[in-house]
């Protein structure tokens, strides 16, 4: 008897090809996926360079041969700085304003007479403007300036003095939060973003498939057989799972607000602006699967492969800046990176709505594009 | 008089299978009209031909006396589908307002069909309650009341009766005949013969995608089987052939064919017990619609 309950269930899970992907598969792919984002060696070529803007108010021989060394480092890639024009202080707000807008992680500045201070054994501290979202980048830069100081004070320096000189090198960097002064911290917002969409895209995901219901016990076919249109059923539905997804993602923030104090009520335009083209992509995509698939154990399978995935390489999951660059990029292919990047730009780095056009424009045209393709694949529905 | 639905020479082929071949059928006002076919006749691809669902490769259908095309020409009929398309997780009014809505209703004409359809189906103690916990009956109630609430001059009835107990039934074709005396005319696809040969007055044979026969029940004997009646007699014994009845197989069960039961039967009978058979057993058996359709269709019509 229980041979036969033990076979039945093993029976049953052989004849379900979506529920042996779900139990077999799905897990194989995760895994890869987040050895793909861990392991340095696999898929990604090399760890991600950390993106430094650099600051010389000494303009020296030393400072310049001391930026020389820090740019030719392997891991870091020199972010030029916009405003090719800008020269003393200008330089320096122009190299703080790359940090604050995320282009760069960090901004180094070499102080006026830095070189001299080399020489007189006592080196000024070199300033390092950074952006407390990504907490690598800036140690492993500090790290390299505090070398490369000590390698350029050794240089400096009479073979007699060094070896008088002490053996631990004070501390010769000074790191300023620029974006995180009394502010909560920046993983709060991301991850509201993230978790949300994440959310967002399973709530939408599981109400589309009453599309796949309706097909499935003849309701669909009164509908079309009233004054119903397959365009207008289409949209109907779009629209509700649009409005709950701006119900999901405004509750979530709220929260954040509430208890973690992320600052929503400063920039409501823009996250008006953000969370309505996030829930009208999560809407699109969601009516996309729900037509593409023929069943509604295929729509869970696919539905939680996708979503998953989306949001393992999107950043719900595991924050972007910790993933290679190869990573990085194979993240904008999907619907989260670009919600949380918007909502980063948002919440984390005080931006205007106009730093958001483009996170706006890619959810914006997903969503229609993604709408028209479920009206499309629903074609095969409609009168035969 | 104009038929409520004519259907003419209606052709659909669905892959290599030609699934209606050259159909045709009219239905009257306040006509009930069976529509009946083995399983894979055509019955559901001219349903779908006729709601629209499905594009004919040619013949056509008319309403009302109109070619019908468009969406919008289709506002007079009714459809009403074999499985309980309705949203089980929605109250009885939840379900009847949303059908109504898409049927064009609005406003107070809304209100006031609903209403209608609570009485109708007799459900106006569960207006409020899920659909999910009905009975199997009641479900097909409301089913049916969702098809209605526009008041279709001709209604499209797939299985009205599946699954539900003989009392509910009996509730079903009550409303069906109320829907009748409006001079809603009535196409009803089932597989409950009996019900077809009590309750409809026309009935349309479907095979292969052609109609085999249609007419009156009383037509469609005389055009098959004929209007005898079957006495069969079981004797303990065989007993020696007369020209008077048959053996078929079994030389123990005599069968003779008589257009008049009381006249007949009991000379019958005499003769048997003279020629010494011992009667154990007798019984008439009325010819009807499944006699019809097995000898029109060489099958049986099962669920």
């Amino acid at each position: 008897m229980i041979t036969q309950v033990i076979k039945i269930g093993w029976l049953r899970l052989w004849h379900g090809r979506f529920e042996l992907l779900l139990v077999f598969v799905v897990p194989l792919v995760f895994f890869t996926i987040f050895a793909l984002i861990f392991d340095k060696q696999l898929g990604s070529g090399k760890t991600k360079q950390i993106d430094a803007a650099v600051v010389d108010l000494d303009q020296s021989p030393v400072s310049q041969s001391f930026v020389k060394h820090l740019v030719d480092d392997a891991a870091i890639r020199r972010y030029a700085i916009e405003d090719n024009e800008a020269v003393g202080y200008d330089q320096l707000d122009a190299a703080r304003d790359t940090v604050l807008r995320g282009d760069a992680t960090v901004a180094v500045v070499i102080p006026e007479a830095w070189a001299k201070s080399l020489v007189s054994g006592k080196p000024a501290k070199v300033w390092l403007l950074a952006d407390a979202s990504d907490p690598i980048g800036p140690g492993v830069v500090e790290a390299l300036v505090q070398k490369l100081t000590a390698d350029s004070l050794a240089a400096q320096l009479p073979a007699t003095e060094i070896a008088d000189a002490p053996k631990q090198l004070p501390l010769v960097v000074e790191t300023i939060d620029v974006l995180g002064q009394n502010k909560t911290s920046p993983v709060v917002s991301m991850y509201a973003a993230g978790i949300a969409v994440m959310f967002l895209l399973f709530s939408a995901t599981g109400h589309a498939g009453s599309l796949i219901e309706e097909r499935e016990n003849q309701t669909l076919e009164r509908l079309l057989c009233s004054q119903l249109g397959m365009g207008q059923l289409l949209v109907g539905k779009w629209a509700f799972l649009a409005i709950l997804g701006v119900v999901q993602i405004v509750a979530m923030f709220a929260w954040a607000q509430l208890v973690f104090g992320v600052r929503v009520s400063d920039h409501l335009a823009g996250f008006a602006a953000m969370t309505a083209v996030t829930a009208a992509a999560a809407a699109s995509l969601a009516l996309v699967m729900a037509t593409a698939c023929r069943s509604r154990a295929q729509l869970n399978a696919v539905s939680v492969i996708a979503i998953l995935t989306m949001s393992a390489l999107g950043g719900s999951m595991v924050p972007r800046y910790l993933m290679s660059e190869t990573m990085q990029n194979v993240g904008k292919l999907t619907f989260n990176a670009w919600a949380i990047d918007g909502y980063q730009k948002l919440f984390w780095r005080n931006l205007p709505v106009s730093a958001i056009t483009t996170e706006l424009a890619v959810l914006g045209v997903a969503a229609v594009v993604m709408l028209i393709a479920a009206r499309v694949l629903a074609r095969r529905w409609e009168v035969e | 008089m104009t038929a409520a639905l004519c259907v003419d020479n209606l052709r659909k082929r669905l892959g290599s299978v030609q699934a209606v071949d050259g159909l045709s059928l009219v239905v009257e006002a306040g006509q009930l009209l069976a529509l009946l076919g083995p399983n894979g006749a055509g019955k559901t691809t001219t349903i779908r031909c006729i709601m629209g669902r499905l594009r004919p490769d040619s013949g056509s259908v008319e309403l009302l006396g109109k070619r019908l095309r468009g969406r919008s020409e289709r506002r007079m009929l009714g459809f009403v589908p074999q499985e309980i398309g309705l949203y089980a997780d929605l109250t009885t009014r939840e379900n009847l307002t949303a059908f109504g809505r898409f049927h064009g209703l609005a406003g107070r004409e809304l209100v006031r069909r609903v209403e209608w359809a609570l009485v109708w189906t007799g459900l106006e103690d569960r207006a409020t309650k899920l659909v999910g916990s009905f009975s199997g009956g009641m479900k097909r109630r409301v089913n049916i009341a969702c098809g209605v609430l526009h008041s279709p001059k001709v209604l499209l009835l797939d299985e009205p009766t599946v699954g539900v107990d003989p009392q509910s039934r009996e509730r079903i074709f009550e409303m069906i005949a109320e829907l009748q005396s409006e001079g809603t005319a009535i196409v009803l696809t089932t597989h409950q013969l009996e019900e077809a040969e009590k309750r409809c007055e026309r009935i349309v044979i479907v095979d292969h995608g052609k109609v085999v026969a249609s007419g009156s029940l009383h037509d469609l004997l005389v055009a098959t089987v004929g209007l005898e009646q079957t006495a069969r007699i079981t004797l303990d014994e065989p007993i020696a052939p007369h020209a008077s009845f048959s053996t078929n197989g079994d030389p123990r069960v005599l069968s003779a064919r008589m257009t008049s039961v009381a006249a007949e039967l009991p000379p019958l009978l005499a003769r048997v017990e003279k020629s010494g058979g011992d009667i154990r057993d007798v019984r008439v058996h009325a010819p009807n619609l499944q006699d019809v359709f097995l000898s029109l269709t060489g099958r049986e019509l099962r669920e």
